[in-house]
C-alpha cells in the first residue's frame, strides 16, 4: 500500500490521544476488515496503518456522537479503493462485474444446500477463497452487510454511494458467491 | 414475483431492507411455498457462514501496526506551519524580537534628534525685530516684538537672549 508521504505536523496532546484511543479501540476492528478486504496480512497492516495516519490527520474531522467504526471504515474503503486502481490487474484476480441470469426462475430447485456442507465441515477457507474471488466493490459489500451487519443505507454512507448501488452490487456479489461455492462443492464431490 | 420470491427479494430480505409491508408479504409467502423457504435458508445460511468464516478467521490488532503509525508521525518531515511555529518559540523568538527592535530603534528618527529642523530662539527675535524696524507703524507688526520690547531689562525675562535686547533697542 503506501499512502504518500506528505508532511506531519506534531502532534497535540488531544491529536496524539485521540489516535491512541482509536488504535487501542478500534485497532482490531479495522485491521480485520481490512484483512477481509485485502485477504493478506501484509497488505492488511499497510492498510490498517495508512488509515490510522489520515485519522491522525483528519481527527477534527470526526463529529463526536457519531460511529467511529463507520469513520474508519469509510477511509479504509477509499484507502483500498485507491489502491486498487493503482494497482490494477496484479493486486488479484478480479472477476468482472457478475450479470448471471437470475436462478430460480420459475421452478425453483429443491434442496441443494452446498453451504450447509461448508458450515458443517467448518469450511471457513473456501468460503474466504470464495469471497477473496469477488470484485473489490462487490467484496466490500458482502463484508459491509454480511458481516460487519451494517445496513444499505450505512453502507451507502461508507461507500459513498447509493443504496440502490449498495443493492445491486450486493445481489451480484451473493449471486457469484454462490455459484463459486456450488462449483467448490462440486470439485469436492468428484 | 409470480410464483416465486426472487433471490434479490430474499437477500434484501435476509438483511432485513424490505419495506414493511413487502416483509409481510414474504413472511405470509414463506410460511406457504417450501420451494421458497429452502431458498431463504439457503441465503440465511449463507450469511451465517460468512460470519462464522470471518470470526474463525479474525485476528489481534498487530502491536507493529501502532507503532509503525507512531513512527511515521514522530519522524516525518515537519510541514511549513511546523518550521514557523518552530521559529514563534521563546528561545527565538525574543532574541530576534530585541534584534528587530534595537535595529528599528537606530533606523527611527527616534536615534537622529538633530536631523530635525530646529529654529533658534535668537534667529527669530532678530527676525522679527527687523520686520518692525522696516515697517514700525504696521499693525501687522510682530506682536512678539512689541511684546519683547515691553519686557523690563532687569527682568528675568528680559535677560534671557542678548538678541532680545537688541529688537527693543530698535522698537525704539
Amino acid at each position: 500500500m503506501g499512502e504518500p508521504r506528505t508532511p506531519l505536523e506534531p502532534p497535540t496532546p488531544e491529536q496524539a490521544a485521540f489516535l491512541e484511543r482509536a488504535m487501542t479501540q478500534y485497532g482490531k476492528a479495522t485491521y480485520n476488515f481490512a484483512y477481509r478486504l485485502t485477504g493478506n496480512e501484509a497488505d492488511a497492516r499497510d492498510l490498517t496503518q495508512d488509515a490510522f495516519v489520515r485519522v491522525y490527520r483528519a481527527w477534527r474531522s470526526f463529529s463526536p456522537g457519531t460511529s467511529f467504526l463507520s469513520w474508519i471504515y469509510r477511509i479504509v474503503t477509499n484507502l483500498y479503493r485507491d489502491e486498487l486502481r493503482r494497482r490494477k490487474g496484479r493486486f488479484q484476480e478480479e472477476i468482472p462485474e457478475d450479470n448471471a441470469p437470475q436462478e430460480f426462475g420459475g421452478q425453483r430447485p429443491l434442496a441443494v444446500t452446498p453451504i450447509d456442507d461448508f458450515v458443517d465441515r467448518q469450511l471457513s477457507e473456501p468460503l474466504s477463497k470464495a469471497l477473496a474471488q469477488l470484485s473489490g466493490d462487490q467484496r466490500q459489500v458482502v463484508v459491509l452487510a454480511d458481516i460487519e451487519e451494517y445496513s444499505y443505507q450505512e453502507i451507502a454512507e461508507i461507500m459513498g454511494c447509493s443504496i440502490g448501488t449498495v443493492r445491486s452490487r450486493l445481489h451480484r456479489a451473493r449471486a457469484l458467491l454462490r455459484r463459486l461455492v456450488e462449483r467448490a462443492q462440486a470439485q469436492q464431490e468428484r | 414475483m409470480n410464483d416465486h420470491l426472487s433471490n434479490d427479494l430474499l437477500v434484501d430480505f435476509v438483511h432485513r431492507e424490505l419495506s414493511p409491508a413487502d416483509d409481510a408479504m414474504a413472511h405470509a409467502h414463506l410460511a406457504g411455498c417450501v420451494a421458497c423457504r429452502e431458498a431463504y435458508e439457503l441465503e440465511a445460511t449463507l450469511t451465517e457462514a460468512l460470519r462464522s468464516a470471518a470470526k474463525a478467521d479474525e485476528r489481534e490488532f498487530p502491536s507493529l501496526v501502532s507503532a509503525a503509525v507512531w513512527d511515521r508521525i514522530r519522524h516525518a518531515e515537519p510541514g511549513p506551519f511546523a518550521k514557523l511555529a518552530a521559529w514563534l518559540r521563546p528561545a527565538y523568538a525574543l532574541p530576534v524580537a530585541a534584534a528587530v527592535l534595537i535595529g528599528g530603534f537606530f533606523v527611527s528618527p527616534l536615534a537622529h534628534p538633530a536631523a530635525h529642523p530646529t529654529i533658534a530662539a535668537s534667529y527669530y527675535l532678530e527676525a522679527h525685530a527687523a520686520q518692525s524696524a522696516i515697517t514700525p507703524l504696521s499693525e501687522r507688526s510682530s506682536s512678539p516684538a512689541l511684546e519683547t520690547s515691553m519686557i523690563a531689562p532687569g527682568s528675568p525675562r528680559g535677560q534671557d537672549d542678548g538678541a532680545a535686547a537688541g529688537a527693543v533697542d530698535v522698537v525704539r
